[in-house]
């Protein structure tokens, strides 16, 4: 028996039978349903992580932080160790191969004063590369060049917000803001930076437009004072993706050994962390996902119940197909392809009610709806899964029913 | 006493040696067969008659190679059954054998050239050849302007025509028929009978199984039996009670 004549016996059986098979499918369309509208929520929650992390540099970005030493008594070598510095920025600037950017961060908490304002404030002291990496440009004037950088020069780049609280509605290009009593010339203001997760949100983005940025040579020149020239942290762009971890490897060798071997920093690899927190998943998904897999499980228990009754009825019929030549397989095979056929329809059905659900969710919550080739395959895994466990036991029940008995029962 | 598959005309098709078959129901067995031998040849036709309870519908069972003995031996054209998987069984089924039984046994959700087609999808043979094959046996009992009717559109004699054209449709070598006309009145029962006669004509080896001795009558040759065993007939053994059947 081939698999499409199945397919027509089954095909004629549902038809004769639709409101069975319509009792049939409903736990499955919607355990289907569920699902996909997990997969939705899911694939629009990476949307959403995957627009807000460009930008702030994108899955490129490989992020080097300090990490103190918590033993309460250290080694020597821990004690020698500075933590990360404006050398280790040079060294993954030179050995890093797969590097473009090297972005290091050094803030310091400073006395800010303008004609209207004076508040202590953290500065940040930046290079060049920042601008790239964030995406972040100056609306008016420009940001920091690597003139500034040489000369270690007094001049400074303020966020759009930092720019109203300095100086109001004057136009703060080429004023002078006092910097720990240091006169600094406004050189630029940056473009807003805005990012809502989800619909009436505060702007995740909204620190940058508060952002006061100088130097970084001028940051250690006027500031710190400090040989050791610390960072806090070290933003790395890496020139493509794939590249992520052997760069993640790189960067640790230069600092371990730039650090004698004392691991006193941490380097995230983006893209790693956001597959974690995807498998971590979030409360709405793990509601439907629970859901689902319930719905599918009591769906598959209607459906393996009316296939056994179904096969009550089929018995004689199952004795003369075997009469006439049916091998075992030939008759599992019919009762699994019917079974599969319910719950296949069970996914078709499921598939646009989940895009529903997602749909409204999403809504609910304020973000923007998808559709991705995802959910119609998680509905067609779902559903063919389902026919396929819960069809077995009653397709190997069949199959190894007795001729002879099954010719005789009544 | 083995044969080759293609037997010459008049040599045993079905050959059956000393065929036991008990089923253990709970404490006590039941002994369907006790020891039959019997030899059917190529092209004849027998009828194998007895009370209910004799065993006769169990000996259809194990010539049809629904069922295995459980001792003794059959040799259907010469191969020994009893060493067969189930799968095995399943292709002689389909090639070697026909089924016509008392209740028909067509499939009431398919329709007439589906039911017909049924052995041949077993057999796998391509549809456009297997409607072919349906129509021209369906055409053959008379029958070829039903092929889109469904099973319960047909009359009982219609039925039992079309489960013969059912048998017949992947040329098996026998004929087995189990009470053919037991649902049937007697005017309709004859038509088929006839059918019968027709086929034997033809060369086919026809199996009766019935309890009716004017059923009986048109075959050559009248196995009876009681308690499981041959009460009579040229090959049978004890040349004991009962005589001559009608």
């Amino acid at each position: 028996m081939t698999f499409r004549e199945s397919i027509v016996d089954a095909l004629v059986d549902v038809r004769l039978n639709k409101g069975r098979t319509t009792l049939q499918t409903l736990g499955v369309i919607l355990g289907v349903a569920s699902l996909v509208a997990v997969q939705g929520l899911t694939d629009a929650g990476r949307r959403q992580a995957l627009n807000f992390f460009s930008e702030l540099g994108g899955l490129r970005k490989i992020l080097v932080l300090n990490k103190p030493i918590k033993e309460r008594v250290q080694s020597a070598r821990q004690l020698a160790s500075d933590g990360l510095t404006w050398g280790d920025v040079q060294a993954i600037k030179r050995d890093v191969t797969y590097a473009t950017q090297v972005d290091p961060i050094s803030t310091n908490d400073l006395m800010v004063r303008s004609p209207s304002y004076l508040k202590e404030r953290t500065i940040h002291g930046l290079t060049p590369d920042y601008q790239a990496v964030y995406k972040y440009f100056p609306a008016r004037g420009r940001f920091l060049i690597d003139d500034d950088m040489a000369s270690m020069a007094r001049v400074c780049v303020l966020g759009d917000t930092a720019a109203r609280l300095y100086f109001g509605n004057e136009d703060p290009l080429g004023k002078t803001l006092f910097i720990g009593d240091v006169g600094f010339r406004v050189v630029g203001v940056m473009r807003r930076k805005e990012f809502f997760f989800n619909e009436g949100d505060q702007n995740a983005l909204e620190w940058m437009n508060r952002l006061t940025i100088i130097p970084i040579t001028a940051m250690y020149a006027r500031f710190t004072g400090d040989e050791k020239k610390r960072v806090n942290y070290i933003n790395v762009m890496v020139d493509k993706v794939e590249n992520n971890r052997k760069a993640t490897l790189e960067i640790k060798k230069v600092l371990f050994r730039r650090h004698g071997g004392v691991e006193d920093f941490e380097v995230y690899n983006r893209e790693e962390r956001l597959r974690q927190q995807q498998s971590q998943g979030q409360v709405f998904d793990i509601t439907f996902l629970v859901t689902g897999v319930v719905s599918l499980i009591v769906g598959g228990i209607v459906i393996m119940n009316i296939m056994l009754a179904s096969l009550r009825e089929r018995i004689r019929e199952v004795g003369v197909r075997k009469a006439l030549g049916a091998r075992g397989l030939d008759v599992a095979l019919q009762f699994l392809v019917e079974s599969v056929l319910v719950t296949s329809i069970g996914g078709i059905v499921g598939l646009p009610l989940g895009m529903v659900f997602a749909g409204a969710i999403t809504a609910l919550i304020g973000q923007p709806a998808i559709i991705t080739p995802r959910m119609a395959v998680v509905s067609v895994v779902a559903s063919v899964a389902t026919g396929l466990f819960f069809g077995l036991y009653p397709a190997v029940k069949a199959a190894r029913l007795n001729p002879v008995e099954a010719l005789r029962y009544e | 006493m083995r044969e080759a598959a293609a037997a010459p005309q008049g040599a045993p098709v079905i050959h059956l040696q000393d065929v036991t078959k008990v089923y253990d129901s709970g404490d006590n067995a039941v002994h369907a067969l006790r020891g039959v031998s019997l030899e059917v040849g190529a092209g004849e036709a027998m009828a194998i008659i007895g009370p209910s309870g004799s065993g006769k519908s169990t000996l259809m069972h194990i010539v049809g190679c629904l069922d295995v003995p459980s001792s003794g031996e059959y040799f259907l054209a010469g191969t020994p059954v009893s060493r067969m998987s189930s799968r095995e069984l399943a292709r002689i089924r389909n090639q070697r054998i026909g089924f016509v039984f008392q209740a028909y046994n067509l499939l009431p959700r398919a329709t007439i050239l589906r039911n017909v087609e049924l052995p041949m999808m077993y057999a796998g043979v391509p549809r456009a050849e297997r409607q072919d094959r349906a129509r021209e046996a369906l055409r053959r009992v008379g029958l070829a302007e039903r092929a889109r009717n469904l099973p319960s559109q047909l009359s009982g004699g219609q039925r039992q025509r079309v489960a013969i054209a059912r048998a017949l449709v992947n040329r098996p070598s026998i004929l087995l028929a189990d009470e053919p006309t037991g649902n049937l009145d007697t005017q309709t029962g004859r038509e088929i009978l006839e059918l019968f006669d027709e086929l034997g004509a033809q060369g086919h080896t026809v199996v009766l199984v019935t309890h009716d001795m004017n059923v009986a009558a048109h075959a050559q040759r009248v196995i009876r039996l009681v308690d499981g065993q041959v009460a009579n007939g040229q090959h049978a053994a004890p040349p004991a009670a009962g005589g001559p059947v009608a």
